[in-house]
């Protein structure tokens, strides 16, 4: 027996244990007052379930990717597990964007549920514990895009999300959605009487989220709360400061909370109502200009009465493929990202691409660097005026 | 009788065309000292059969809309018609991209000929009189694109071509291909033991083009001539210095001509032996890069060993959809751009999407504007040192 050797490495390990100080800490827990804070010079680059046009949606990977592109803002969408944990997932149930099928252990967990109206059949978030979920595969739902990730990522929770955003080395805003919380509030119960709405707000002030629009601790740590359901909206604003977007579907879906129409929804009348309690509205892009034969029709006034009522206007999806670009825009993804950022005006976008987005901004309106070397300035200078040397 | 009112007018119109001055010149007849000479400072966009991402391919309006975009050439296949005319067509049969099927008229004008070692079945068009092919409407090919537009256009000849290229408001350079050219001599006689690579050079030189790369006749009007056949190029070596673009095809195909193999005519050999030929080559991007299951393997050495005998490398081509687009691309054409300009290297591009490839071009390496205005430079500067003003 080596006991010798083993009592001061013990020591050791119980030394380093004791000081709570890792041998490598995480980004965030380092000085990072020089952080390049998150910019409010030009329409925000939402990154929509990450950087999914690439990476699986709604996976570390597809954040982290999202980041590194570029992205103002992270979204997510948040859903719940059978054992209550908030789990980022787009769907409400796991069929199209995992490798549920080929669990035999969950065969007998398929079901047929109401969902918004809806009789939906598949595998249910709702119906696994984390360590279940935790267990599956993501894959990227859209077969014509890159499949060699599939297989490889997990599902996250909404606390790894947020460490996601907290590690970066710039500042990172997130975006999260109480999505579908009628059927999660059915399906769901946490202890204590706590709603789901209650537990997503907790989540964010453990992590330290808090301040309105702009205020110096929503700048330090930016986040956007978005929601289809009005009610959930005005239910969090009696708790939080921070700023909500109300999430607008197509003219066909009525709210699953209050079943208001679309045409309800977008009057005047409700927007000074829900004004007080959001920031802004995301709404279905083709419904803000609407769409025939794949052809762009005359834009709605949707836009100037938002502004009007100081709502921001975030639209979504913007995705890269020209099966989703309308003619009009000659299959370039950056002739649609022109046309909805000059023409039309929006403040933000939710898009498939951050990386083209971001191109499309930086190489249009580029953020000013903040450590130009003055020197490299005078050079620049030197530079516009040589034209002008006398011959 | 208003016979006193006629007299008078009657001598006006003598006038007018005694005089030979129309009312309205075209652009070409037109002063045009100061026309916007051809860009020769970033590698060339090449208008790959117009703008036919927008516009039926080869077309009238796709050329003019290519130029309009920017194009700093527009491409053109030359093949020719039963009675000898050269006119702009891709393929040799008319079955893909006009409504030659929707004629009954010409229900029997149906072959089968070998072109370049392959059975093909079709309407060809060296059975066609020009008269017969003007009766057609061209249409898009692929049925992804927008379909708005067929029906409406006319198949055109090399002289129309031409005299887009020449009526634009700006240099705009023509980039035409002896198409064919075994084919089209097995099958078209012109009179005085003319072969079809004779008709296209007189053509060229009715027009006024002349003068070797770069020389002054050539930038007044830029033109070069590809051809998959060395032969053919070689053939007209003798009768002009205009410029020469080798096209070489995928690595599984010969040429019609000489039936030499890729292989061969990417040897060091030959580039060595070609290049007292021509200017440059013309190669399919996925040998120049070659691709395993729509990812991108390691470049070849093409390039570089094409730039050490001094050729350029144009090759073809780009699109925007991402049916074309490469995994490592992201879906994002910008990007496809980006690697082949920035990474490879290349002189040229052919590209379906002329706009896209103008709008990266600017936006990345813009042209120096020529008339800048002084006093806007100035504005520019205080913005700049305006950072550094004393608080």
């Amino acid at each position: 027996m080596a006991s010798i050797g083993v009592v001061p490495s013990m020591l050791l390990l119980l030394l380093v244990g004791c000081s709570a100080r890792p041998l490598y800490p995480l980004p965030s827990k380092m000085e990072n007052k020089n952080r390049q804070p998150l910019q409010t010079s030009r329409p925000y680059n939402v990154a929509h379930r990450g950087s999914n046009g690439e990476i699986p949606e709604e996976t570390a990977a597809a954040y982290m990717r999202a980041i590194e592109e570029g992205a103002d803002f992270i979204e997510t969408d948040i859903l719940a597990s059978k054992d209550g944990a908030l789990i980022c997932f787009h769907d409400v149930t796991l069929d199209d964007t995992t490798d549920v099928e080929e669990h035999k252990e969950f065969a007998d967990r398929k079901r047929t549920y109401d969902v918004q109206g809806v009789n939906t059949t598949g595998y249910f978030t709702v119906d696994f514990t984390l360590k279940e979920l935790k267990s599956l595969r993501v894959k990227q739902r859209y077969s014509f895009r890159d499949q060699q990730f599939n297989g490889r990522f997990q599902i996250i929770t909404f606390e790894e999300f947020i460490s996601i955003a907290l590690d970066a080395t710039r500042v990172v805003g997130i975006y999260p959605e109480i999505k579908n919380p009628v059927f999660i509030n059915q399906r769901v119960k946490w202890p204590g009487g706590k709603r789901f709405e209650d537990k997503f707000v907790e989540t964010l002030k453990n992590y330290g989220y808090k301040g309105s629009y702009m205020s110096k601790d929503w700048l330090k740590q930016p986040v956007f709360i978005q929601s289809f359901a009005p009610t959930s909206l005005i239910y969090i604003s009696n708790q939080t400061d921070l700023p909500k977007i109300f999430l607008i579907d197509d003219v066909t879906i009525p709210t699953q909370d209050t079943n208001q129409s679309y045409w309800e929804i977008t009057s005047d009348a409700y927007l000074n109502f829900i004004k007080e309690y959001v920031v802004g509205i995301g709404p279905w892009k083709d419904t803000v200009v609407p769409v025939e034969n794949n052809y762009l029709q005359t834009p709605t006034d949707l836009v100037a009465r938002a502004h009007a009522c100081n709502l921001q206007v975030h639209p979504y999806t913007y995705r890269d493929e020209s099966l989703f670009l309308h003619y009009n825009f000659n299959q370039d993804p950056y002739t649609e990202y022109d046309y909805w950022i000059n023409k039309i005006g929006v403040d933000g976008l939710f898009t498939d691409f951050t990386g083209s987005l971001h191109k499309f901004q930086q190489w249009n309106s580029p953020i000013s660097p903040d450590d130009e070397d003055s020197s490299a300035l005078l050079r620049k200078i030197a530079l516009l005026i040589s034209n002008y040397k006398k011959k």
